[in-house]
Parts: structure tokens; sequence; C-alpha cells
């Protein structure tokens, strides 16, 4: 493969790397040099791409070795992330100016409430140990299969296994306890409270009613309801979807206050 | 140790001076997702119905506080004597060790077997105060086999 053929590909490649990546940093700034990382990396080790797997898969190799390394990366949030960001949100006299600012400046600052599952899907995935979290995001939201999985981590199929089954259990039980539009007695209400302040004429039942597995949040089937979860989060482009400058904005303060958090615990 | 069928049913040997509980299972799931169950610690409770907690990390040397339905109000200061990655971990303290083993069958499937000895020179003093362990030892033996044969199902 020639390197132009390889620009041809990896630059195909180059969006769902980026939310990929996005979703294991937390960080724009971050997944914008890992990704380029990964290009240049990748460029430089082209000749030794026998094709035994997919470029693809090849390609999320490298970027997902380069992401383990990222300090951020490393550090896990907490499972109540989204009371701690909610809090320290309101606190902040400049957060929703900040916001206003977004929407008066940007044509992708709507608040649709699927994308905010999509930015809350991220954050609590960010609580789950790392194989975990990357094994999930690679499966569930990017399509790899197992044995396309066991090539990127280098690890085997039982442990791939192990860390999915693991993670998904985790991500239903979490759901679960704290997500209203699942649980009457769920703690939080964010998605309801965001679209109350950002689309104060809609009305949210009805907004509710177009999310799959808010419709049928009485499913016995648990892992079900999060398979309808994942599916919302694998249609959405972080970077480019409708509110994407509100979203990314929203992700960069709660990782902004998990790393304060988890620095003076 | 005690060699013992492998059905899931614990047999107890006691003596004078230790008692010694063993137990056997056949598990349909590859040996290192066995392994995954057995050496992350904070993972036991999510499906282990014997385990209240354990904190710390299963590695060599290191020490875990464990808690067991066996005797919820104690905590059971443990340290990782032995850890072969994939094959066999023991734990334990100065009254007893618990050792697990794992091998894989020639079918394919994977040989679970868990002991526990304790005793020592003043173990006729207390032993009635030691609950039977038995029926902990089948549910854990039963809860490993079904967690770990639903991962290896898993899609």
């Amino acid at each position: 493969m020639t390197n132009e053929q390889f620009t041809t590909e990896f630059e195909k490649t180059r969006p769902q790397l980026k939310s990929y990546i996005l979703r294991i940093t937390a960080s724009v700034q971050d997944s914008e040099d890992i990704v380029q990382d990964t290009y240049v990396k990748a460029s430089m080790k082209i000749e030794e791409f026998r094709g035994e797997s997919s470029l693809r898969t090849w390609i999320f190799a490298i970027a997902s070795n380069l992401a383990k390394d990222n300090l951020r990366v490393k550090k896990r949030w907490t499972e109540d992330v989204t009371d701690i960001c909610r809090e320290k949100a309101l606190s902040n006299p400049n957060y929703f100016p900040e916001i206003m600012q977004i929407q008066q400046s940007s044509d992708h600052a709507n608040f649709e409430v699927k994308e905010h599952i999509n930015f809350c899907l991220t954050c609590i995935s960010k609580s789950l140990p790392l194989e975990q979290q990357i094994c999930i995001l690679l499966k569930e939201v990017h399509q790899f299969k197992v044995s396309e999985i066991t090539e990127i981590l280098d690890i085997t199929e039982a442990m791939v296994k192990y860390y999915l089954h693991t993670a998904r259990q985790k991500m239903v039980s979490i759901f679960e306890g704290r997500c209203a539009l699942i649980n009457k007695n769920g703690t939080c209400h964010q998605c309801s409270e965001l679209n109350g302040i950002f689309n104060p004429k809609q009305r949210f039942e009805e907004e509710k009613n177009k999310i799959e597995f808010a419709k049928k949040a009485d499913h016995p089937d648990r892992q079900y309801l999060l398979d309808l979860r994942l599916e919302i989060v694998r249609g959405i482009d972080p970077f480019n979807s409708v509110g994407s400058d509100l979203q990314l904005h929203h992700l960069e303060h709660n990782r902004k206050v998990m790393e304060n958090f988890l620095d003076k615990k | 140790m005690t060699n013992v069928a492998s059905n899931g049913k614990a047999i107890t040997t006691k003596k004078t001076f230790s008692r010694e509980t063993a137990i056997s299972i056949d598990i349909q799931a590859d040996k290192h997702i066995i392994w995954a169950l057995l050496s992350n610690a904070s993972d036991y409770p999510r499906w282990n119905s014997t385990i209240i907690s354990i904190e710390g990390n299963i590695e060599k040397g290191e020490k875990i506080r464990l808690k067991s339905t066996l005797d919820p109000k104690r905590v059971f200061k443990l340290s990782v004597k032995e850890f072969e990655p994939g094959s066999r971990l023991v734990w334990g303290d100065a009254m007893g060790k618990r050792i697990y083993t794992l091998q894989t069958n020639s079918i394919g499937t994977t040989n679970f077997s868990m002991n526990e000895k304790i005793g020592g020179p003043m173990f006729p003093l207390f032993s009635k105060l030691i609950p039977p362990f038995d029926q902990s030892f089948e549910k854990f033996a039963n809860d490993l086999k079904s967690e770990a044969e639903s991962i290896q199902n898993s899609k």
C-alpha cells in the first residue's frame, strides 16, 4: 500500500476514530492529538501492515495503544459523575453564559435528548475499568467483532468476552440505579432538566416517547434496554451532530470537574 | 489435599487439629475467563453470592480484606500467597489457607477445584465456633460455573 492509498483510507476512518478516542479521553484536544499521532505512527509503520487484519482494525489498534498511554485516560471517573458535575455547573456563574454564547454563535448548539443520552453514556463509561470501557465501545458502538477486538487489544478472546460481559453488567446496574428514563426512582433527571432549559416550549413526556428504551422502560430484559441505548449512541457523531458544540462544551466541563475532583481525592 | 469428584458437592474431612473442605466442578468455559473472575477483587460481589466484598488487589504478596456471608460482621485479613495466572491462586492467614486450582480437561472444559484447610495446635478449642463451609463452597463453585459459562456463551 502506498502512502497516498493509506492516507485516503485513513481519512475514511478518521471521523469514527476521533469519536472513539473522544469517548475514551473526554477531551476534544486529546482526541485530535491522538488521532493525528495515530496517522503519523501508522504512516511510518505502513510497511509492517500485512493485511492479516483489516486496515481499520490495525488503525484502531494503534490508536487504542496511544490512548491507553494517555494520563487522563488512566484516571477513572466515578459513577456519580453527573451529580458531581451538575452541582459544579450550577455553582459556576460562567457556565450558563458560556452556553448562551455557544447557542448564539453556533449552528450546532441545539439540545436534543438523544445527544444527551450519548453524552451521558460517555461519562458513565469512563467509570468502568479502562479495558472494559474500550471493549464495550469497540464492540457496541464501533461494531467490531470479538475476534477483531482481540487483535486491537492483543488479548485473548476469553478476556474480551470477560471485559464485555462485566462492562455490560455494570452499565445496566448503573443506569438502573440512576437513569430516571428507565426507573421512576432513578436519581438522575439531567436530560429532562436540560431539555426544560434549552427547549422550554417542548413537553418532555413527548420527547421521552421518542426514545425507544424510555418507552420500553418496563421491559424485563434490562440488557435489551442497554442495547437500545447503545443504538442511539451508534447513530451520533459527537463532532458533527446538531448539538455537537453544546455537548462538547458540556463534556469538557465534566472532564475538568472530574479531574479536579479526582486530584483532590 | 483431598481429592473429590467434580460434581459441585463439597466434602469436609475433620481431624483433631484441623478441618479441610474441598470441592471440584467442571466448567464449560475457557480457564482465562474463570481466572479473570477469581482474580478481580472488586467484581466478586456481582457474581458470587457468598462474598459481600473484597478490598485490595489479588496479586502475589498483596493483602486483601474479605467479608463473607459466612460471618458478615467479620473482616478476614488475608494475604495472597501464590498467584499463577490461569492455574493457581492461594490466599490465607495464620490459621489456614484457601487454594484455587484450574486445569483444562481433555474435552476443552475447565476443572475448578477449591480447598480450604484450617487448623493448628489450638484448633480443638475453637473448632465449634467455626461454621461449616460446605454450603458456602457449593454456592461459590456453582456461582462461578454459572457466571463463567454465561460469559463463554456470550456473543
